[in-house]
């Protein structure tokens, strides 16, 4: 290699300390609340005084975080069926579909990504208002699945570019219909694109949180609408474990995809 | 005569404006091996998917056994096929990639087990049915794929350049391999090659393509003895062409002039209408005599020596006629003719006017 690490020499640990801080910059904050989550002090004192786990009690003995968190599962996990569902069947034509304004309506299924999600949120308001989906479990999914949508479209895009269509007619030829040559083969060869695309899919919703302010009602709250809504009445460090919670399943998750690509390529 | 097995009559196809292939006619008897040769983009896979039903024809049709096939759908077609490009199914393992025609047929697994155990000793991978693909070597990936496509008895087995990502001995080798399948099971293959060596060794008889369009069908001694066009005779074997004028024709035989004034009588002449017109004379490398000195008979052609190649068993002699031609003479090592020869001495070539073709 032409620029190879250990000949840098002391340039190399110029790098190894500007990503040790850019580490820093990015983890403190999330350990900073983890702290605080199982500090004893009431005005979120750091260091704090002693260690209690009396938050984490507090937040499970409340139905209505509960409540939210239930919430947030359930709509997460309807935006990822859907997400991966529908960016399934977009990719197909996109990739294999041989049609006028292919790269157009390509680049178009990727604007949520780069469209403010205020200026989205306040769209689907001002129109779910007249549908009556605001405060309902619809209007959630359905606004979580535009911005989750262009994450399913790339990887499974993606993933079936990068599929040779012959292996495919190969399994027709074998006697496979088509449907059952894509559901047998295909579908298998680009589990990895699948994979990626729900969990993205399902973070996008779980941790969402302008468009969820704009589609929550009193009684429909996402988790970290909750956490938004109770941080501006009053300052408990339930919040904090709520959102020491929140991180945990983001992590756990991410650690399922670290191992299941693994797994991919072995 | 009895109906042919396979029955490719006038296909033609159209992309948009282009024709990939047109006017394809053949007759493909139960057990042949038939090779498609061409450059390409000659239209020899076009052809091919239009048997397995990839593409369909923009005119003729496909009989096998006198039925139309164009009706039914590619995975009820019963035919096999191995591609070009490595096609075997990544996440399942070698057993799984060659029971799967079976699988979806609903068979048995006893069944399958047993087909899965055959085939593996047909292309001699016993001991890889654990095996990925990604595990395994090209080769061994292509013998996978052979056996998959094998796997349901197909009556027919089209192969589309299978060999053409491995390197030459491995070529060789499963060339052999696949000689030997084909006379174990009796199959009807058609396959696709743009390497004449392979076509030669493997097929009972070539179909030679060119633009889209079939120029010659016949075994490898006919297409080399007899070329139909000057693209055949180029194409298989080697060949140096001489310009020339038809003096004289009756539509069979030619009498041809070289140069200014060499005659050539009684050449086998294909294309071109009778009278006087210009044309190219096929001289083959290794069926022209080289002579150290003038015969004392006529009808030898001198030349000019500029160079000799060593080949291994053959040399390569390459001249230049008076006018400014060049012509090849190949002759095995260490003939007599050789021994001494050098640049720029005077030498002259023998052939056999019969032998020879002139294409206008
Ligand atoms: N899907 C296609 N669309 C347009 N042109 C094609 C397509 N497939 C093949 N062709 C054209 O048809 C001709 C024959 O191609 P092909 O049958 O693949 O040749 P070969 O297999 O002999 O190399 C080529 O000129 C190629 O460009
Ligand atoms: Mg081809």
């Amino acid at each position: 290699m032409l620029l190879s690490f250990e000949r840098l020499g002391w340039w190399k640990w110029v790098l190894v300390a500007i990503t040790g801080l850019v580490t820093a910059f990015l983890l403190l904050p999330i350990l900073f609340i983890a702290a605080l989550s199982f500090g004893s002090s009431q005005w979120l004192i750091f260091p704090p005084p002693s260690w209690t786990l009396k938050w984490y009690r507090e937040f499970f003995a409340d139905p209505r975080w509960l409540e939210s968190a239930w919430t947030s599962l359930q709509i997460a996990a309807l935006v990822t069926l859907f997400s991966v569902g529908i960016g399934l069947c977009a990719s197909f034509a996109l990739v294999r579909g041989k049609f006028r304004g292919r790269e157009t309506l390509k680049a178009f299924f990727l604007t949520p990504m780069i469209l403010p999600v205020v200026v989205l949120a306040v769209a689907l308001y001002a129109f779910f208002l007249r549908l009556g989906l605001n405060g309902t479990v619809t209007g959630f999914v359905l606004a979580h699945l535009v911005v989750a949508l262009p994450f399913s479209v790339l990887a499974i895009t993606n993933a079936l570019e990068g599929f040779d269509k012959s292996i495919e007619d190969a399994a027709v030829l074998c006697g496979a219909s088509p449907l059952e040559a894509k559901f047998r083969v295909t579908l298998p060869a680009i589990g990895h694109g699948l994979f990626s695309a729900a969990i993205f899919s399902f973070l996008t919703s779980w941790d969402e949180v302008v468009l969820a302010i704009f589609m929550a009602s009193p009684t429909l709250q996402t988790l970290p609408v909750r956490i938004w809504t109770t941080l501006r009445q009053d300052l408990t460090p339930v919040i904090a474990s709520a959102s020491t919670l929140l991180v945990l399943l983001t992590i756990l998750l991410m650690l399922l995809v670290a191992l299941v690509r693994k797994g991919f390529k072995s | 005569m009895t109906a042919p097995y396979l029955h490719i009559r006038g296909i033609r196809k159209d992309y948009g404006s282009v024709t990939a292939v047109e006017n394809v006619d053949l007759e493909i008897r139960r057990g042949e091996f038939m090779t498609f040769l061409g450059p390409s983009g000659s239209g020899k896979s076009t052809t091919l998917y239009i048997l397995a039903g990839f593409q369909d024809p923009t005119a003729g049709d496909i009989l096998l056994e006198g039925k139309s096939l164009l009706q039914t759908p590619s995975h009820l077609r019963q035919i096999g096929m191995v591609f070009q490009r490595y096609t075997l199914f990544p996440h399942l393992t070698v057993a799984e990639n060659i029971g799967f025609p079976l699988k979806v047929r609903r068979k048995g697994r006893a069944e399958i087990d047993a087909k899965v155990r055959d085939m593996l000793r047909l292309v001699r991978l016993e001991g890889f049915e654990d095996r990925k693909p990604a595990d395994m070597s090209g080769g061994q990936q292509q013998r996978v794929a052979l056996a998959r496509a094998l796997a349901y008895d197909p009556p027919v087995l089209l192969m589309d350049e299978p060999l053409s990502a491995l390197d030459k001995k491995l070529r060789e080798e499963i060339q052999v391999e696949i000689r030997r399948i084909h006379q174990e099971t009796e199959v009807t293959i058609l396959y696709v090659t743009h390497d004449q060596e392979e076509a030669l060794r493997l097929s009972d008889r070539i179909a030679v393509f060119s633009k889209g369009v079939i120029d010659q069908v016949g075994t490898g001694p006919e297409l080399y003895a007899n070329p139909a066009t000057r693209f055949v005779a180029e194409f298989i074997g080697d060949s140096d062409f001489l310009t020339c004028s038809v003096l004289s024709s009756d539509g069979r035989t030619a009498d041809v002039r070289l140069g200014s004034d060499f005659v050539v009588p009684g050449v086998p002449v294909h294309g071109g209408g009778g009278g006087r017109s210009a044309g190219a004379l096929l001289l083959r490398p290794e069926r022209i005599s080289l002579h150290r000195h003038q015969p004392a008979e006529a009808g030898t052609l001198p030349v000019t020596v500029g160079g000799l190649t060593f080949l291994g068993s053959n040399v390569h002699v390459a001249a230049t006629t008076g006018w400014g031609e060049p012509v090849a003479v190949r002759l095995p090592f260490g003939h007599g003719a050789i021994e001494g020869l050098s640049r720029g001495d005077t030498v002259w070539l023998g052939f056999d006017p019969r032998a020879t073709h002139v294409f206008c």
